[in-house]
């Protein structure tokens, strides 16, 4: 009743995670050194308070796997040791346990890496608040769901996404489908790219649910970034604030070639998204006037913005701070931003500089069997 | 809440329904209520229970049937059970919807608002259920327009002309003061009134005008038949909610136009005869032929639709709270946060509105996405008879969503529809999921966890 | 309206519970920095410690646990909302009291042996062994399972509190060991008057009333208070109370790793039922769920014999009309009923009784205030009662109240009436002075007279004779 629950959704994607650890990338960051520090922050959830919960869930190419839950803790447990506590022990070895053993069961033969399963993964983290809820609310008071009165929820439950793919455009309706329900459960989704581009639908999910989204730039603060902006849960927020998000892109993709849009042609019967004027909507069958497409497409010229590419082309009257804002490769934002009066510092200003590396301390427990 | 879900109706809010409205299913005597059950669209129980007196005694605790172990867990899942007959029997088709609605709320400001049979008196509450109406109705139609309109005094007043704030709407009838009841009430001249206002819009968008009406007279310049007529000709849509009593014009207004017409009760049946419009009406991709209250303006369903129209629209991007401030375009302001338009970069304070400056409508696509789960839903997952089926496939031992251990035994005398050993299938993943997994998904989620789409 | 009044008081009471620090924290803050630097270098101290802690206190722990440098104060108050900048101030006051944090010329550090400590409990590693070194399986003597534990852990700690309520009642429960008869007489739960039986005293009843969790940590920081005087060292106590609280329940600990003083707490533990052990020379040693709780906010400790899981959701229905409905077969919850309800009937699950004016009387003679009658009620109300808000009907907590009130119309205090002054400017004169050391109680100044209290006496005849010598 008193503890609060995290779902950590973890992004497994080999491929990105060896890009991610390549040296001529700022700050590269490698598998085993992320998985370590995850480690280190999830055992500071479970630190925090006995009745904490915690699940997490990978998302590995084209499937995705439940790694640990404490609802049900593995039935053999880890020898114990004299030098840790046992929770922790048994959070590490079962995770690692769990990765080496999916990791290796992925199939290496074909030659292109499906994208992650991160929406299977975020659905089966809501799908287990869910679960966690009901069975809350069955133990404590079924009086209150059969009374008719609103059903109890867990106090803060949450989720924290850690990506480090982009944006895949052909799930973007099931993101939002998950980030509603999200909204309906009372979950607060937290989001932390941790390498590769801005993704706007995590961007979409932190702003929606009232989460706190980063994109990390120093990624050898990880440990640190994680600590102060996903530990906290949403009670203390009020009262230590967390890193806010800079800007919100609203951006949405399109159903006919899975772009993304920031203008589209919309269907008035069933919303649909077009990125170009089409005759018949794809989705409801409607056919639109031809005296609308014909107006649209002669106007169409003049609107720089439809073309199939994933960042935002930067118009010819666009103003220079808008090149910056959106482009990716140009990172503008400052480390260290002065503070207004009464003002909260945003994301940026995480102090960085004087992090000790939790990398190179390492999470002994379970690490091991890492190999 | 319970509204939230539009027209898919959840397992949970059935029975919060059932449960709140009326445990003993006792047929009100509501005469209002046959109109809306012939309307297929709705499917929310309205035997509302009438007045505690007039309901019949029954003995509500008999109809809950316990098992041997004295467990009630046979009644829950019948519930659960009549929720996927329903779901199966929906057609795979996506639904219409007409989601960009313009309503005009005509209010009664007659004196015969000032009746306390409705406490603390008839215009307090529809006051307050108004508000909440139009923040429900903004909060489920983020493109819809609303405007107010008063009866009072025998001539329609504009309160609010049509916006697409909720802030404005609110704001215009929140001063109770400036809406004092006076007079009698002007059917024709209001609907005259909103129906002027709505004359200009795009054909592709809903007309509505819902009226909250008191009084049992009233009192009209002309021929308010004529004024009907128009109405249907002009695609209107007009429903309403009387205090009263049910009048003949009344009635005439809604059937010929394509509405709903309900008399309120008491006070709780009175917010739920609201809150029904408050969903966007349905309609079918392929009409079916018995949809024959509900079809009305627009709800001709051929695929030639002249209503519908391909639009522009742009997605911002929202400014942080700390950026430096800037002017807006609406206000002239220096503020700090804001969206820009995507296309000429001026900066808006809220969204959806169209942009000054270029004239492209802006909206973010969150709100376009609400609807979306109408558009692609799951396929319902099919019921694992028996440990057969399970045997062949490398089916793990817990649901494949939440982890919960699957029952290991057959439970015995299970519902039509219902699983035996408590295992749903996805027909794409061939995944296996817990009932309480099936019903979440369908009906929250809106996304399979096995397949991701 | 008086359902609205009674929510603030809820919503006020909820605030002020939350944020009430954990019992033991003042009485660390109490030890000097040596002790607490000794204490700090075990790791399961530092991680029970910091659970202890309030909710933004450690996030404020763990915002620094793996800085290296110290960090300016300015940088992390930017994180504090404005508005809650008293939370913020309040924790590092007690952070700083507790020695974890140093704040050192405008900028925060943590203690290193804390952050060394607990940089270790996170992680794993070190060779401290500070959770304690668990024995290898016994095949022929396997482990007392968990159910056992729960059982021995309950029927331990319950006689303790049974024997409490019935004492004076003329009842014979089975005695406690003499250990735990010596620290309830010590704690001032029991006075022990002319070598009869124990009586239970006001503080006694008030204790009885307390959630479970505030009890036992109420009876070990009674003990850390004894062991002080019993020239214990205080550090291996607490760390030996906080490696029990990170044990894993169910598993067999060895004593051999224990110090002295650790070894002789055994038997004490033993008695309170926080440890098991087969004999009590055996070299192992389980801990029970009341001790591997210890750290944990809710009350998960077994509270009844039997119906575990009922009466974890509450087993007391109270009506508007004062009645009241027990669903309990224990003869210990019973009894505490029975200290404020006048019980009427009994059957073999349930208890029905009223509450009346004579039993809330008799409670509050007893030294019970009626805030713990309601708490006790609110804490042990049926899962039926939560749907109501609020949960106890307002007409019951409002008489309680009233009751309590009625009891405190009159108060009385001695002192001294200071009566004749020759002159009015004399009257005022020693009335200023006496004011000024803020001992009037009541005051007439046209019978040129006052009351003062009795701590103020010997000032003012002091000063009166002064003024009359003339001094003044």
């Amino acid at each position: 009743m008193d503890g609060s629950h995290l779902s950590v959704v973890v992004d497994l994607s080999p491929s990105q995670w060896h890009l991610s650890s390549l040296q001529n990338q700022p700050y590269p960051l490698d598998l085993s050194s992320f998985i370590s520090q995850l480690l280190a922050f999830l055992n500071a959830h479970i630190a925090s308070r006995h009745e904490n919960s915690l699940a997490v869930f990978g998302a590995f190419p084209g499937k995705s796997v439940l790694l640990y839950s404490s609802a049900d803790p593995p039935t053999e447990t880890p020898p114990s040791d004299a030098n840790s506590f046992p929770a922790f022990r048994l959070v590490n070895s079962t995770i690692m346990h769990n990765i080496v053993q999916h990791l290796e069961a992925l199939d290496d033969s074909s030659d292109e890496e499906a994208p992650s399963a991160l929406v299977g993964a975020l659905t089966k983290a809501l799908c287990y608040i869910n679960r966690l809820t009901l069975e809350f609310n069955a133990s404590t008071a079924n009086a209150n769901a059969t009374e008719g009165l609103e059903p109890l929820t867990l106090s803060d439950p949450r989720v924290l996404i850690l990506s480090v793919s982009p944006d895949q455009t052909a799930s973007y309706i099931p993101v939002m489908n998950s980030i509603f329900s999200a909204q309906k459960l009372k979950v607060t989704i937290d989001a932390c790219q941790i390498y590769g581009s801005e993704t706007v639908f995590l961007q979409q999910a932190a702003h929606l649910t009232g989460g706190s989204y980063i994109y990390l730039e120093r990624r050898d603060a990880l440990l640190q970034y994680l600590t102060m902006a996903f530990l906290p849960p949403p009670s203390i927020r009020q009262t230590i604030s967390v890193p806010t998000q800079d800007k919100i892109d609203f951006r949405a993709a399109c159903f006919c070639h899975k772009n993304i849009v920031d203008v589209g042609f919309v269907c008035s019967v069933c919303l649909s998204i077009f990125c170009q004027p089409v005759p018949v909507c794809s989705t409801c069958r409607t056919k639109f006037p031809i005296k609308t497409l014909q107006r649209l497409n002669a106007a169409r010229p003049s609107l720089p913005l439809t073309s199939a590419s994933q960042s935002r082309n930067p118009s010819v009257s666009s103003t220079p701070q808008k090149t910056n804002g959106r482009s990716s490769a140009t990172p503008s934002r400052p480390v260290e931003t002065p503070l207004g009066p009464g003002g909260l510092p945003h994301s940026g200003s995480i102090n960085a500089h004087n992090i000790n590396g939790a990398a190179h301390h390492g999470v002994q427990n379970g690490l091991g069997s890492s190999g | 809440m319970n509204v939230d879900s539009d027209s898919d109706i959840s397992i949970s809010d059935y029975e919060e329904t059932e449960n709140t409205v009326s445990r003993s299913k006792a047929k009100g005597k509501g005469k209002a209520t046959d109109k809306r059950k012939k309307d297929k669209a709705k499917r929310k129980p309205k035997d509302v229970q009438a007045y505690t007196w007039e309901a019949n005694f029954t003995r509500s605790w008999e109809t809950v049937q316990e098992d041997e172990g004295g467990s009630l867990q046979g009644a829950v899942n019948d519930w659960v059970a009549r929720g996927r007959r329903k779901r199966l029997l929906e057609p795979q088709n996506a639904i219409r919807r007409t989601i960009i609605r313009h309503m005009v709320l005509i209010v009664d400001l007659s004196t015969s608002m000032m009746d306390r049979d409705m406490r603390p008196t008839r215009f307090a509450l529809t006051l307050q259920y108004a508000r909440e109406f139009v923040l429900e109705w903004f909060d489920q139609n983020p493109l819809g327009q609303m405007a107010v309109v008063g009866m009072r005094a025998g001539v329609g007043e504009r309160v609010c002309d049509m916006s697409g704030n909720p802030q404005d709407v609110l704001k215009s009838i929140s001063d109770r003061h400036k809406l004092e009841p006076t007079g009698e009430p002007s059917l024709q001249n209001s609907i005259e009134m909103a129906r002027n206002s709505m004359n200009h819009l795009p054909t592709h968008s809903s007309r509505e005008i819902l009226i909250i009406f008191g009084s049992l007279t009233t009192c009209d310049p002309g021929n308010i038949h004529d004024t009907l007529d128009q109405c249907v000709q002009n695609r209107i849509r007009i429903s309403i909610v009387a205090l009263a009593a049910e009048m003949k014009i009344c009635r005439d207004l809604c059937d010929k136009t394509g509405g709903q017409f309900g008399v309120a009760m008491n006070e709780g049946h009175f917010k739920d005869l609201l809150f029904e419009l408050v969903p966007p009406p349905a309609q079918r991709a392929l009409p079916r032929s018995s949809n024959a209250g509900g079809g009305g303006p627009g709800g001709g369903g051929s695929s030639t639709n002249p209503a519908s129209d391909l639009m522009v629209m742009g997605f911002p991007t929202r400014l942080p709270d700390t950026s430096p401030p800037s002017l807006c375009v609406c206000h002239s302001e220096l503020r700090s946060k804001g969206f820009l338009c995507p296309r000429c970069l001026a900066k808006i304070c809220d969204v959806p509105t169209d942009c000054d400056i270029c004239g492209l409508m802006i909206v973010s696509s969150p709100h376009l996405a609400r609807s979306y789960h109408h558009l692609f839903p799951v396929k319902p997952y099919a019921a694992v008879a028996s440990f057969d089926a399970v045997a062949d496939v490398s089916s793990s031992p817990s649901c494949h969503a939440c982890s919960k251990p699957f029952p290991t035994t057959v439970s015995q005398n299970v519902a039509d529809g219902m699983s035996a050993i408590g295992r749903y299938r996805c027909p794409d993943c061939n995944t296996d999921f817990c009932s309480d997994c099936d019903v979440f998904v369908h009906d929250v989620i809106h996304c399979c966890p096995g397949c991701g789409k | 309206m008086p359902t609205n009044d009674s929510d603030t008081l809820d919503d006020k009471n909820s605030i002020t519970v939350s944020n009430k620090p954990h019992a033991l924290l003042p009485f660390l803050q109490l030890q000097s920095a040596t002790s607490l630097s000794r204490l700090y270098q075990s790791p399961s101290s530092c991680l029970s410690i910091f659970r202890l802690l309030d909710s933004v206190e450690r996030q404020l722990v763990m915002n620094l646990l793996w800085l290296e440098s110290a960090i300016s104060l300015s940088t992390m108050g930017a994180w504090v909302v404005q508005e809650k900048k008293k939370f913020y101030d309040d924790a590092l006051d007690i952070l700083t009291r507790l020695h974890i944090l140093h704040v050192h010329s405008g900028k925060l550090s943590l203690n290193t042996t804390f952050k060394t400590s607990l940089r270790h409990a996170i992680t794993g590693g070190g060779s401290t062994g500070s959770f304690g070194v668990p024995a290898e399986k016994d095949e022929k003597r396997p482990p007392m399972d968990v159910e056992g534990l729960d059982g021995y852990a309950l029927e331990r700690w319950e006689t303790i509190l049974h024997f409490m309520v019935s004492s004076g009642t003329g009842q014979n429960p089975t005695r406690p060991s003499q250990g735990v008869l010596y620290l309830l007489q010590r704690s001032g739960l029991m006075s022990n008057q002319q070598g009869s039986t124990p009586q239970i005293t006001s503080t006694g009843f008030q204790f009885l009333l307390h959630r479970p969790h505030a009890q036992l940590w109420d009876l070990l920081l009674q003990y850390l208070h004894m062991a002080e005087e019993r020239q214990m060292d205080l550090v291996e106590v607490l760390t030996f109370f906080f490696m029990l609280s990170t044990m894993e329940l169910g598993r067999e600990y060895l004593t051999e790793n224990l110090s002295q003083t650790q070894k002789a707490m055994l038997d004490d533990l033993r008695d309170y039922g926080l440890i098991w052990q087969r004999r009590a020379s055996s070299r192992r040693f389980s801990p029970t769920r009341l001790a591997t709780t210890l750290t944990s906010t809710s009350p998960s400790l077994p509270t009844s014999t039997g119906m575990t899981s009922s009466s974890q959701q509450g087993f007391i229905v109270l009506e508007t009309n004062y009645r009241i409905y027990a669903y309990t077969d224990n003869p210990l919850q019973t009894a505490v009923l029975n200290l404020f309800v006048s019980l009427k009937y009994r059957f073999p699950n349930l208890v029905v009784g009223s509450i009346t004016r004579d039993s809330v009387r008799k409670a509050l003679n007893n030294g019970i205030s009626a805030e713990q009658i309601i708490s006790y009620l609110t804490t042990h109300a049926h899962p039926q009662m939560r749907k109501f808000n609020p949960l106890i009907p307002v007409t019951v907590q409002d008489q309680i109240r009233l009751w309590e009130l009625e009891k405190e119309r009159l108060k009385s205090q001695e002192g001294y009436l200071y009566t004749a002054f020759a002159s009015q400017a004399d009257y005022e004169f020693v009335l200023n002075y006496a004011k000024q050391l803020d001992v009037v109680l009541w005051e007439n100044s046209a019978k040129r007279c006052f009351f003062g209290s009795l701590e103020g006496h010997s000032n003012i005849r002091n000063f009166i004779e002064r003024r009359i010598s003339g001094a003044v």
